[in-house]
């Protein structure tokens, strides 16, 4: 089955040379759940818009649900769902008629889901919108989005201004799409990582307008760890290199990394050869992230950034560690030095 | 009529979701909580319930099944196999050596002896009125403790 949503080689540079996304590849199958991360202008909403057809990519291409938006039928684009960061709704409109006006214009529209997310989220009917809370306002647009019964689910930050308690809510009716007899498949990005633990199926981590990390968000939790190594002389023994390693600090005899190791086997070996004592910690998608773009200096526009490949981190659940470009595997932070070039966008 | 099941998940701990409601179902076959031919939540309750991707409740009954825990049948749901093993004996030590290794580490940055430690556990186990009878366990114990 073709992937609900694919992108090749989606590039998109703004005035002035600002590099937002550069050769973005990404595949998305049907009823999966994918999770955006990166840090602030990493390329995560310039990517959405690009998708959703909002922008013009300058090279590469886009296909949701099999085709180009730009050219897709009314049909199709019905299918879809997006909801952005600063979502503006016409304010002077209630609850009532923004449901009205939306329902004229999609076929799926489905009043039963508007009218329970409205109770779950004590939304008022008839109150301007304009007068509500920031995170009201966004619960009344997502409440628009969820009722169209959307085969195809786009959320930039969805979760940004909502209480904790709209939070999760908002989190079970996504499941709740997803348990849907029609199903459903989700794009968003976030900053709340801890949710997409819950939520997504996959994650790819955002840099400087690619995806240099993707994977199964199983894969992440079960084979990232951050792993210590004592060896038993004064020094590291020169030629160790530690495993796997996304990056690493030497200090005297000991290593302190972060790695992708598929199973517990590679600590055996170490701990044999070496005669090392090694202890291996668990950490969260969060973790992963915060280590792996920790101590990253915030690089100037940089205009060029296909001068300078990258490296990218598959993380596919085949045994085995790919890095495909640049060898990021050595001890004493080659990950920093491998690096993407630096650039910007304005998301 | 299965027993009500508590489970919980915690998005701190770095173990993959779909482990960690394996290893509850487990521990509560373990347990005697849940017995052979009790059914257990439908996919759909469960990731209702715990706010978690259907997908990852479907990995863990998947993967249940296969261990030999639980058996799935088709339109009708989970249930917990006629001869759902308890926990083997490697399969226990693996359980305890996630926590022992915390503890390992805390005990070797506070320089604390292993006999000292195996006694914090002993005391510990004995509040909690656990079987005393296993010769096994300190020997395990101090096992970890070295590693």
């Amino acid at each position: 089955m073709p992937p609900v949503i694919s992108a090749r080689d989606l590039t998109k540079t703004f005035r002035g040379g600002i590099v937002a996304v550069s050769g973005l590849d990404l595949e998305i199958e049907a009823g999966v759940v994918y999770g955006l991360i990166g840090r602030n202008g990493a390329g995560k909403t310039t990517t959405l818009r690009l998708l959703m057809g909002l922008l013009r990519p300058d090279r590469g291409e886009v296909r949701i649900l099999g085709g180009d938006l730009w050219s897709a039928p009314r049909s199709t684009r019905h299918r879809i769902a997006y909801v952005s960061q600063g979502q503006q709704v016409p304010d002077w409109m209630s609850l009532t008629d923004l449901c009205r006006y939306a329902a004229h214009f999609y076929d799926r529209w489905d009043r039963d889901i508007a009218r329970d997310l409205a109770n779950r989220w004590d939304l008022p009917w008839n109150h301007a919108i304009g007068r509500l809370s920031g995170g009201q306002q966004r619960l009344a647009a997502l409440l628009t989005a969820l009722a169209t019964r959307p085969g195809v689910l786009l959320l930039d930050e969805p979760a940004a201004g909502l209480d904790p308690i709209a939070r999760h809510s908002l989190n079970d009716c996504l499941i709740e799409a997803l348990l849907r007899s029609d199903g459903c498949t989700i794009l968003l990005s976030t900053h709340l990582i801890g949710d997409l633990e819950r939520l997504a199926t996959r994650v790819g981590i955002m840099d400087r307008g690619r995806i240099v990390a993707a994977g199964e968000v199983d894969d992440w939790q079960r084979t990232v760890r951050k792993a210590q190594v004592v060896f038993p002389g004064e020094f590291v023994p020169r030629e160790f290199n530690m495993p796997g390693a996304l990056r690493s600090e030497t200090l005297g005899p000991v290593i302190t990394a972060i790695c992708r190791a598929p199973d517990d086997t590679v600590w055996d070996a170490i701990r044999t050869r070496y005669g090392a004592r090694i202890n291996v910690f668990p950490l969260t998608l969060e973790e992963v992230f915060v280590e792996m773009f920790r101590d990253r200096p915030t690089d100037p526009v940089n205009p060029h950034p296909g001068d300078n490949e990258g490296e990218f981190i598959t993380i596919s659940g085949q045994p085995g560690i790919r890095v495909d470009k640049g060898d990021t595997c050595r001890v004493g932070g080659a990950f920093q030095s491998t690096a993407p070039p630096a650039q910007r966008d304005r998301d | 009529m299965a027993p009500k099941l508590h489970l919980q998940i915690d998005p701190r701990s770095g173990v993959p979701v779909y482990r960690q409601m394996m290893d509850q179902m487990k521990y509560y076959v373990a347990g005697g909580t849940l017995r052979p031919g009790d059914q257990l939540p439908s996919i759909r309750e469960l990731a209702l319930a715990l706010s978690v991707n259907p997908t990852t409740v479907v990995k863990a009954y998947t993967e249940l099944e296969r261990d030999g825990v639980i058996t799935m049948k088709h339109g009708r749901g989970a249930f917990v196999a006629a001869d759902a093993a308890r926990l083997t004996n490697e399969e226990q030590v693996e359980a305890l050596r996630r926590s022992a290794k915390h503890l390992a580490v805390e005990a070797a940055q506070m320089h604390v002896p292993s006999p000292k430690v195996v006694r914090v556990v002993c005391e510990e186990l004995e509040a909690l009125g656990a079987d005393k009878t296993d010769a096994e366990a300190p020997l395990k114990f101090s096992v970890v403790a070295g590693d």
